[in-house]
């Protein structure tokens, strides 16, 4: 009996497996358009399921019906999301396979029009969502294209953007980690290293020193630590920033001698970032820093 | 009798030449603007009455400045306007600190520094109210005092454009931007935009205020007739063919091969001309994807090629 149950056991295992191999070898595609999934190909019949644009989607069959062809897919639901898993029909030119030539242009131009549809004032409610997926995809089914290394840092920036807009604190990093783990020393790397700072901002100084203290040590270390970063410009101007406003702290203390150290220290930082980022924008707001300090003009609060 | 009629002429010949030397007194003064909100007082004191705000890039003359208690004072001629009433001239006396003039070391670069700050301030959440307009004043500053500057064209072209999307969100807005016909609504004033085109010719930012030009050309509401597809798409196209060169140049392109792409869809029943507009739509198409292969327009030009070759809609969606 227990051996019976023993072999039970090991041949659901060995079908478990070799599913998931299956799978594994199926082809991916996704959606560029919104989708129902129908319960044959032609499209008749009861709709089993919506699907939004860059679902993941896993091809089980392919059949044609009206001289069109309809592909058998799986939609995959993505973990940590309310998606559920659906198969059904759907017209093979709405959803773009890992094989259709162009298919990672076409997915990326996709999700750029999906953002592009974001930034407008009466914009698709669903599109920074979906750009947010369609990016995945790129990135997802093609890691090793640059269009794939350009598509996982701007679906973990949205990510970001969105958890930020819809008020989650901290941040959810594992996007972010993620380009950081798959691309190493890159541009992406930096910038995401960039974004998770974020999480570790003071919410209200409440005018105290130690949050502004925290939070240029923070930028300062990351320009250090990614001085060819597209963000190490900003990084420096934040931390000379917050170091001037620690001045500004000090001095309405009556703490001279700590704000004449702060004050210094701003000075030297924003001179660093003058010389050193000649071309930045932020060297010129760098300049406007210098001048600001020099004059004593406050930079926290009112001039007064 | 005689002693007293000269001290009175002598007197009212005084009196005309004071007169007549305070516009030229004042034309010598020096043009400035300030860097932070300054309220103006009727004396160097800031428990004296205050008059107004001098609010960032504001246009003043400085008369004077005075230290006094150790604490720096500017004699000030503002025009100044407080929300929406006539713009008027006052003097007064301002935190000396916050005063940018001609003279002033390193100045454009300090304009154009708080003018960065003033766009940034506008883009964070909770940021400064009205400061998309201080930093619009304050490139405009910048390229008025110094034309000369590196910073001129491009503070030029910012100032123009801050002004431009100001006006736009306002034209755009009114229920004449319903009308089909572009001329049926208010125009964006395109006066900056004009300045910028002729003092800075053949630059990437007269390129720039050439595309935003557009604008006050394209339909409100097409109503499902070909002819504002058909008079934009050639619109856009014309723009990319002139500056080849500019930043719009892909994105001029790519919006002439979808409205091209929608005329397709419009023409559903005149085979003959939608063929034509699906020619028309892939050579721009193929022209984009060629020419600038480096931008994200080149993506979406694929992506369009893709629906077209597919039949898909793309009006509409």
């Amino acid at each position: 009996m227990n051996a019976r149950r023993l072999l039970y056991r090991l041949a659901l295992a060995v079908i478990g497996l070799a599913l998931t191999c299956a799978a594994a070898d199926r082809e991916h595609a996704t959606p560029i358009r919104e989708l129902v999934l129908a319960p044959q190909p032609g499209g008749s019949g009861q709709s089993v399921a919506q699907v939004e644009r860059g679902r993941d989607l896993l091809i089980l069959a392919r059949s044609s019906a009206g001289n069109e062809m309809w592909l058998q897919v799986t939609a995959l639901a993505q973990p940590g999301t309310r998606q559920q898993e659906a198969t059904g029909w759907a017209p093979a030119k709405l959803a773009i396979a890992t094989s259709s030539p162009n298919a990672a242009d076409i997915i990326f131009g996709a999700a750029v029009d999906s953002e592009i549809e974001a930034e407008k004032p009466k914009g698709r409610r669903s599109a920074p969502d979906d750009a947010q997926r369609l990016y995945q995809r790129v990135a997802q089914f093609f890691p090793d294209t640059d269009s794939g290394r350009e598509a996982l840092w701007r679906a973990a920036d949205i990510q970001w953007q969105l958890d930020r807009a819809r008020g989650k604190k901290p941040i959810d990093e594992t996007a972010m980690q993620n380009v950081i783990r798959k691309l190493p020393g890159t541009r992406y790397a930096d910038l995401a290293a960039y974004a998770l700072l974020e999480n570790q901002l003071c919410g209200d100084w409440k005018g105290q020193a130690a949050c502004p203290a925290q939070e240029a040590e923070i930028y300062e270390r990351y320009a250090r630590e990614h001085p060819r970063s597209p963000k190490a410009a900003e990084a420096l101007y934040n931390a000379a920033w917050r170091t001037g406003v620690i001045a500004d702290i000090y001095r309405v203390r009556n703490n001279k001698e700590q704000s004449e150290a702060s004050h210094n220290r701003a000075l030297a930082l924003a001179q660093e970032l003058a010389n050193q980022f000649p071309q930045a924008e932020w060297k010129y707001r760098a300049e406007t820093l210098i001048y600001k300090m020099q004059k004593n003009i406050p930079l926290y609060g009112t001039s007064e | 009798m005689a002693l007293k009629q000269k001290a009175a002429i002598l007197g009212a010949a005084c009196l005309v030449l004071l007169l007549s030397a305070v516009p030229g007194h004042a034309a010598e003064k020096e043009h400035g603007t300030v860097i932070g909100d300054a309220d103006i007082y009727v004396a160097p004191d800031f428990k004296a009455q205050r008059v107004g705000r001098a609010t960032r890039g504001r246009d003043i003359f400085l008369i004077e400045r005075s230290k006094i208690d150790n604490k720096d004072w500017a004699h000030v001629l503002a025009t100044i306007q407080e929300g929406l009433l006539q713009p008027r001239e006052i003097s007064g006396w301002v935190d000396g600190r916050l005063v940018v003039t001609v003279s002033t070391p390193n100045a454009d670069q300090i304009i154009y520094g708080e003018a960065v700050d003033s766009e940034h301030q506008q883009e964070l959440r909770g940021g400064r109210q009205k400061a998309d307009q201080d930093a619009m004043r304050l490139y405009y500053r910048l390229y008025e005092y110094f034309p000369g500057s590196p910073l001129a064209a491009e503070s030029l072209w910012r100032a123009a454009d801050l002004r431009w999307q100001l006006e736009k969100s306002g034209v755009f807005s009114r229920p004449s931007a319903r009308e089909m016909d572009a001329n049926s609504r208010s125009q964006i004033d395109d006066e900056t935009m004009r300045e910028l085109i002729k003092k800075f010719p053949g630059t990437r930012w007269a390129q720039l205020g050439a595309y935003d030009l557009l604008d006050n050309k394209i339909c409100g509401d097409w109503k499902g007739e070909a002819k504002c597809p058909e008079k934009e798409s050639d619109m856009y196209e014309h723009y990319a063919h002139e500056y080849p060169q500019s930043p719009k140049a892909p994105e001029a392109l790519y919006n002439a091969a979808w409205r091209q792409a929608v005329l397709v869809d419009m023409y559903a029943k005149e085979r003959g001309k939608a063929d034509k507009a699906r020619k028309k739509s892939l050579d721009i198409i193929q022209e984009l994807t060629t020419k600038y292969t480096e931008s994200d327009w080149r993506a979406r030009g694929v992506q369009l090629r893709y629906l077209l070759e597919q039949n898909l809609p793309v009006y509409g969606q």
